[in-house]
């Protein structure tokens, strides 16, 4: 958070030159810690008032009632952290890619942080991401080594059918076609996966798939036990070959 | 920043776990670190101190009291204040199953470990949630039952000026304006610590003795008289007041306002920018407790408002501002204020809204302003049906001023209106009740006698009744509320009256308004039936689906206590009230003499007009309307 005398002193968003054409940045931010529980609808009510305290020169659509224009990347289902949320801007003065994150940054807490903000990349769109990396993280009690090895085996295994939802209602789904890679690993009393998953339109696939898959294959996290936890954590997200990173 | 290697492998450990938060509904209300929210290091803090809203998160975050409190207290270095509300029920189930005690929103600690536990009382429905919050953080209810090491239980807020019915529960009371006092009785707190001589009983006698406004509930005894009323109040020492004097603040421009706010990331009820324009109410509608309590009226001028409100825009962002008060456009200089906020609200797209505006000073000018006023529909409060019964209740508006108010509406397209009223008032006929359906009907031909009524929509005008409840400090608190069969059959005939589809018509639940009543006007011995109720799992009572009239009968029943004592007697005029203790400056004296003007259907004119001498001068206060005042 800024200090008082920051916002006091920082210069107001009018005294940027006019763009002639509106122009569109991306910030990558992350969403953590308390964060997580904060639902698509609410981040967007919460960023528009962050970009007005940040003094953000957005640009406003035209018309009765109008509204600054913001795109948001992929959706992140509440409990589940990200350290790679995309969100497109547009600007119409003009105010440095820096200038913006420090302004974004100034007006955020840690755990709503802003990464970086830079031009778009000519040609890219949010609908290239398909494929995302997690890291998935369980700390029960009684984890044995061979259990990661299990686990693995039985989420990688063709067919896994789970009842998936969707627009058009539930239909089973064998979840290792949406899978591209998996791997796990018990350590302490620490369950770890990590896992790419597909999160492309309708064949996007919820990481707590692979939660449900684990209470009800190998009985960990019961209901109502709340000394367990698990954490769900987006690293990465990336194009259709599934190592190019999203830009 | 934390990188990100650090985050990968940070342990989300305190507070309540995230496989709970996980578990119920709506996780933002529990898990804190908003923007703007106030974290110290509890190492070297001297104090620390728990807000406690007692209903739910969207509520208590909308509260604006608690926004200015949580600032005043922050601003002292050595003092850390942090919020809880009432977890919703699902959480509460979760919480007993497994053995939780309820945290602070902030550090996630337990309230129980704190050295203070403050309540704001804002509504009489809330008591039973106080007594539930005090249960979940594993706090006895009993001011008599908590030891050195549990956190002093204090109670301030709207409530407090009849604090009896829930005195057995607090260790100590604010009454009055709690900027200046609460800090004062924190900072107590920590001189007597940090001199080595604090214990809990010689700290309350302190604060009671030295502190104005305070009032310490365990130090006075109280006797009744066979009948059931109230003998006397006795102090226990006599180096403490025998009446405690509520506090309010001098010069509302210097007092302390916040220059941001916690910014919720849920959707609360009143999520906007919220500034005073003033306290307190020239008009004095006898049945209005706020009206009396809050006096002297003292303003603020424009420019501090106006700064005050563009610092919390600068800092949060928001997109609507609210000027509060109880009736704004008594605000002395509402035209320069308005001219000075649209500056900068308009360009920067902030909606202006105006709450609580009186038909009489309701204005095309005033409309084209503000935002709120543009929506689809527009609220009066004519509170009565009748001229007469508007006379008696002092609302002094005619219904020429309704009309007049409704037409301008009508030319600017508005097609709906909302018209509150009471039921119950002093006095009041069946033929006074007819008259609340018969003045929408007239509402109604006024629109279409409108000749630039926008013609393209039918109109509708709606009409809330609530039942009335006599309030301490009122000049109607001696008067007795209808009985539940009563305050039904009169809306039931309201209803009867009602022969147009045009009008529609609410009505508050009478058997919520009857509890109200009780509590309200209560004293000490309703202790033991609140809790009893608390024993029972009583809480939200504010809410209709947890509000359970006969729950709360059977309650009173086994408890020894007999609602109607309290709801339906008349009090006797020379009788010991239970909140004789406390002197809010209205006198008496005053309050009787606007009891019998009632009866007479005398208003009497606004504290601009005309003095009446209701004693709240003596306290003073910078640009209050009152004459020889103390300043
Ligand atoms: S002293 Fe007079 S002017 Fe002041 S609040 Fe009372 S009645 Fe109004």
């Amino acid at each position: 958070m800024l200090s008082e005398q920051q916002i006091v002193n920082r210069k107001p968003k009018e005294a940027y030159p006019a763009l002639e054409q509106p122009r569109t940045v991306r910030v990558k931010f992350r969403k953590i810690g308390n964060l997580q529980y904060i639902s698509h609808l609410d981040l967007q009510r919460t960023i528009s008032r962050v970009l007005v305290r940040a003094g953000i020169p957005m640009w406003y659509t035209k018309g009765f009632n109008p509204h600054a224009k913001m795109t948001f990347g992929l959706p992140l289902s509440v409990g589940a952290e990200s350290l790679c949320e995309y969100l497109d801007l547009r600007i119409d003065r003009d105010m440095s890619c820096e200038e913006i994150k420090d302004r974004l940054n100034g007006a955020l807490t840690d755990e709503l942080y802003v990464l970086d903000v830079y031009a778009v990349p000519q040609g890219s769109a949010f609908a290239d991401i398909i494929w995302a990396a997690y890291d998935i993280r369980l700390r029960t009690q009684g984890l044995s080594p061979s259990l990661a090895d299990e686990i693995k085996t039985y989420l990688t295994t063709s067919p896994l059918m789970m009842d998936k939802k969707s627009k058009s209602g539930i239909r089973q789904v064998d979840i290792t076609t949406l899978i591209r890679s998996l791997d796990s690993s018990v350590e302490n009393d620490e369950l770890r996966i990590r896992a790419t998953l597909c999160v492309s339109g309708s064949d996007y696939l919820n990481p707590e798939y692979l939660i449900r898959a684990l209470r009800e294959r190998f009985g960990l996290l019961p209901e109502g036990d709340m000394t367990s936890e698990y954490t769900i954590l987006r690293t990465h997200v990336y194009l259709t070959d599934g190592v190019t990173e999203f830009k | 920043m934390k990188m990100t290697q650090e985050i990968e492998n940070r342990n989300n450990g305190a507070r309540y776990s995230s496989t709970l938060l996980k578990s119920i509904s709506k996780p933002g209300r529990y898990a804190g670190g908003e923007y703007g929210q106030i974290v110290k290091d509890k190492a070297t803090v001297k104090a620390r101190f728990a807000f406690a809203f007692p209903d739910s998160y969207e509520i208590g975050m909308s509260n604006l009291g608690m926004r200015i409190l949580y600032g005043a207290l922050n601003s002292h270095e050595d003092i850390w204040c942090e919020r809880v509300f009432a977890p919703w029920v699902d959480m509460q189930e979760q919480m007993i199953g497994h053995d939780l005690a309820l945290c602070a929103l902030e550090s996630g600690d337990a309230v129980r470990e704190f050295d203070f536990l403050g309540f704001t009382l804002q509504y009489e429905m809330c008591y039973t949630t106080v007594l539930n919050m005090l249960s979940l953080a594993h706090i006895p209810l009993r001011a008599e039952d908590r030891c050195e090491e549990h956190p002093l239980v204090i109670g301030g807020g709207p409530c407090a000026y009849n604090p009896e019915p829930v005195a057995d529960f607090f260790d100590l009371f604010n009454i009055g304006e709690g900027e200046e006092m609460l800090p004062e009785i924190v900072r107590l707190y920590i001189r007597m610590k940090d001199e080595g001589r604090y214990t809990r009983a010689d700290f309350l006698h302190e604060a009671a003795r030295t502190i104005p406004g305070v009032y310490v509930p365990s130090l006075y005894r109280v006797s009744y008289h066979e009948d059931g009323t109230i003998e006397a109040y006795t102090p226990i020492y006599d180096d403490i007041p025998t009446k405690i004097e509520k506090r309010i603040i001098q010069d509302l421009d210097r007092a302390y306002f916040p220059k941001t706010v916690v910014m919720p990331y849920i959707e609360t009820v009143q999520d906007r920018i919220t500034v005073e324009v003033g306290r307190g109410c020239i008009r004095g509608c006898r049945f209005c407790q706020a009206g009396m309590v809050y006096r002297p009226v003292r303003e603020k001028t424009p420019d501090v408002i106006n700064c005050q409100a563009r610092e919390i825009f600068d800092t949060t962002g928001y997109e609507e501002l609210s000027l509060s008060s109880l009736s704004i456009s008594d605000y002395t200089r509402v035209g320069e204020l308005t001219d000075k906020l649209l500056e900068w609200t308009n360009p920067n797209m902030v909606n202006l809204s105006l709450p609580s505006l009186r038909a009489d000073s309701f204005t095309k000018e005033l409309m084209d302003k503000v935002t709120s006023i543009r929506a689809s529909s527009i609220t009066f409060a004519p509170e009565a049906g009748s001229q007469r019964l508007r006379d008696v209740i002092n609302k002094n508006l005619d219904e020429a001023d309704l009309m007049r108010a409704v037409n301008v509406a009508f030319e600017a397209g508005k097609n709906q209106i909302k018209l509150y009223f009471m039921q119950g008032h002093p006095t009041e006929t069946d033929a006074d009740l007819a008259e609340i359906p018969a003045l929408a009907h007239r509402v109604i031909d006024e629109y279409y006698k409108n000749p630039n009524r926008n013609k393209a929509r039918p109109p509708q005008v709606t009409i809330s009744v609530s039942p009335f409840i006599p309030k301490p400090f009122t000049p109607f608190q001696w008067e007795a509320q209808d009985t539940l069969e009563e305050m039904r059959r009169k809306q039931a005939f309201v209803g009867t009256c009602v022969t147009d589809r045009k009008i529609k018509y609410n009505h508050h639940d009478a058997p919520t308004c009857r509890i109200e009543a009780v509590l309200a006007r209560g004293d000490r011995r309703l202790g033991k039936a609140l809790e009893e109720a608390c024993r029972r799992g009583f809480k939200f009572d504010a809410w209709s689906e947890y509000f359970d009239y006969d729950a709360w009968m059977s309650v009173f029943a086994d408890t020894g206590i007999d609602p109607a004592f309290y709801a339906n007697r008349a009090y006797g005029l020379d009788e010991v009230l239970p909140w004789d203790i406390i002197d809010c400056g209205v006198t008496k004296a005053f309050l009787k003499r606007e009891r019998e003007r009632a009866y007479k259907a005398a208003t009497t004119p606004n504290c601009r007009e005309a003095c009446s001498g209701c004693g709240a001068n003596k306290w003073g206060g910078e640009r209050a309307c009152c004459p020889n005042s103390k300043s």
